[in-house]
């Protein structure tokens, strides 16, 4: 299901550590419509629980993530 | 029926290795053992020996006079290479070591950040743990002096971040190569029992410091991989107690850790009060200009490197380079800074060691820290409905 997400944008935190992952997306987000799909690549582990906890704040829906090479794709989808 | 084990087991290996722990139980752990490290011989520290590294550096260089602590025999060395040979096993277990590189601009806030914190933590006399957290435990009055300039200190280190974020919006490093295939390899499978090989190793040193009469510190160096193994596996930030209520508006790192101090502390009373250690130990006379200025230059140099003493170390036995550009800064300007402070007589103007129970008595300090912890917890909860402290 995550294969077939289409992201209406896409940002890159890979070598980036906590917090600037968060802060990054939060910032990108702010610029999007809703519906749209935002996606984050990142090598931070911490990423993986930052993210769904800073959708559900945020009232966005964390759509899930995907393993690539060395980094790993997240996909939020603005509320 | 081996099938059965073997499927248990798994069962056991995933729940552990492949999910976080929750941050409260990582909170509880962290308190429970931190009672249990003082218990079997002293305080859990992880400043001093990051110090001891720097002046181990320094002293090889023929910079100071005198003698300094060894790396190798010192308990707070023990504790703080315990925390990152743990955390490194841990990682290795979860198959979350990776050389994770960074973008020029990281490393560099990872040098200044390291560096800040090795002022704050020799202002202190100790980071997060020894400064706050042990000392808040150990009924010092300057644990909470530092409680306050962290709070400061990490609200003007998010600040410095948002600004930075808005001026300079970087590029990141290029992925690591390959990924987890690399050299022919499957580094993902292959993780798990150099992770072992880690545990064992710890488990065989205790051995032999014990043979050679440092049975102690043998125990230390368990007592710290077992810091490093939880705070890795829970994602244990202390940094997050004191930048999420402005950051993000989450208050489960602020709960955490009031949590998992009102264990430690209850644990360290009663040794206290029973006579099992002595009432002054690790309440250094830093009441409190050293407490609130090492607080508030702690706070934004963690907040800028991305760790904290614990989380520092952590994060170099996971891989990440900037953390180990942190700790670089961290161990030497710390080591400098407190020589300096040592040299000058500077030392003498930051504070006096004040033993809470001296001015309230036993009872009235327990419910003093008490009420400080749930209070921050609480506003840390309003705080989230609410967002009044939320910058960002």
């Amino acid at each position: 299901m995550v294969d077939d997400i289409k992201a209406d944008e896409t940002l890159d935190c890979r070598g980036l550590s906590c917090p600037m992952p968060i802060l990054k997306t939060k910032k990108e987000i702010g610029k999007m419509a809703k519906g749209q799909i935002l996606e984050i690549f990142s090598t931070d582990p911490g990423t993986g629980n930052d993210l769904p906890s800073f959708a559900k704040r945020g009232g966005h829906e964390y759509l899930g993530n995907k393993e690539d090479q060395g980094f790993v794709r997240y996909y939020i989808k603005k509320g | 029926m081996a099938g059965i084990f073997i499927e248990k087991f798994k069962e056991g290996y995933d729940r552990a290795f492949n999910n976080q722990w929750p941050l409260w139980l990582g909170g509880i752990l962290i308190g429970l053992l931190s009672i249990l490290t003082f218990a079997w011989s002293r305080p859990w520290g992880v400043f001093g020996g990051i110090k001891v590294w720097g002046d181990w550096v320094f002293q090889s260089l023929g910079l100071y006079q005198g003698r300094v602590l060894s790396p190798v025999t010192s308990s707070s060395s023990i504790l703080s290479f315990g925390l990152i040979f743990g955390a490194f096993g841990s990682a290795l277990l979860s198959r979350q070591f990776s050389l994770r590189k960074s973008p020029k601009l990281e490393l560099v806030k990872g040098l200044v950040g390291g560096s800040l914190m090795g002022v704050g933590a020799s202002l202190a006399a100790g980071c997060n743990v020894g400064g706050f957290y042990i000392a808040t435990s150990a009924l010092s009055f300057s644990g909470l002096a530092m409680m306050i300039g962290l709070i400061i200190g990490a609200y003007i280190g998010l600040r410095y971040l948002l600004w930075e974020m808005e001026k300079f919006p970087a590029a990141p490093a290029p992925a690591a190569s390959g990924g987890s295939k690399e050299g022919g390899i499957d580094w993902s499978k292959v993780q798990p029992w150099f992770g072992v090989a880690v545990f064992i190793a710890g488990i065989v040193i205790a051995i032999v410091y014990s043979q050679w009469a440092y049975t102690a510190l043998g125990g230390l160096l368990l007592f710290g991989m077992a810091f490093g193994l939880v705070i890795q596996r829970a994602r244990f930030c202390f940094v997050r107690a004191f930048r999420d209520p402005f950051m993000t508006g989450e208050g489960e790192a602020p709960r955490a850790v009031a949590l998992s101090l009102i264990i430690s502390m209850a644990g360290f009373i009663i040794i206290k009060y029973m006579g099992f250690r002595p009432e002054g130990m690790y309440v250094p006379p830093r009441f409190w200009i050293g407490g609130l200025s090492g607080g508030i230059i702690f706070g934004m140099g963690m907040v800028v490197a991305g760790g904290c003493g614990s989380g520092t170390l952590w994060r170099v036995g996971e891989g990440h380079l900037k953390l180990w550009a942190a700790l670089l800064t961290f161990s030497l300007v710390g080591s400098l800074w407190s020589k300096f402070m040592d040299v000058t007589g500077l030392i003498n103007y930051i504070g006096e060691s004040l033993y809470m129970p001296n001015i309230m008595g036993y009872l009235w300090t327990f419910v003093l820290i008490v009420a400080v912890m749930i209070a921050y917890a609480w506003v840390a909860t309003w705080n989230e409905e609410t967002d009044k402290f939320t910058v960002f």
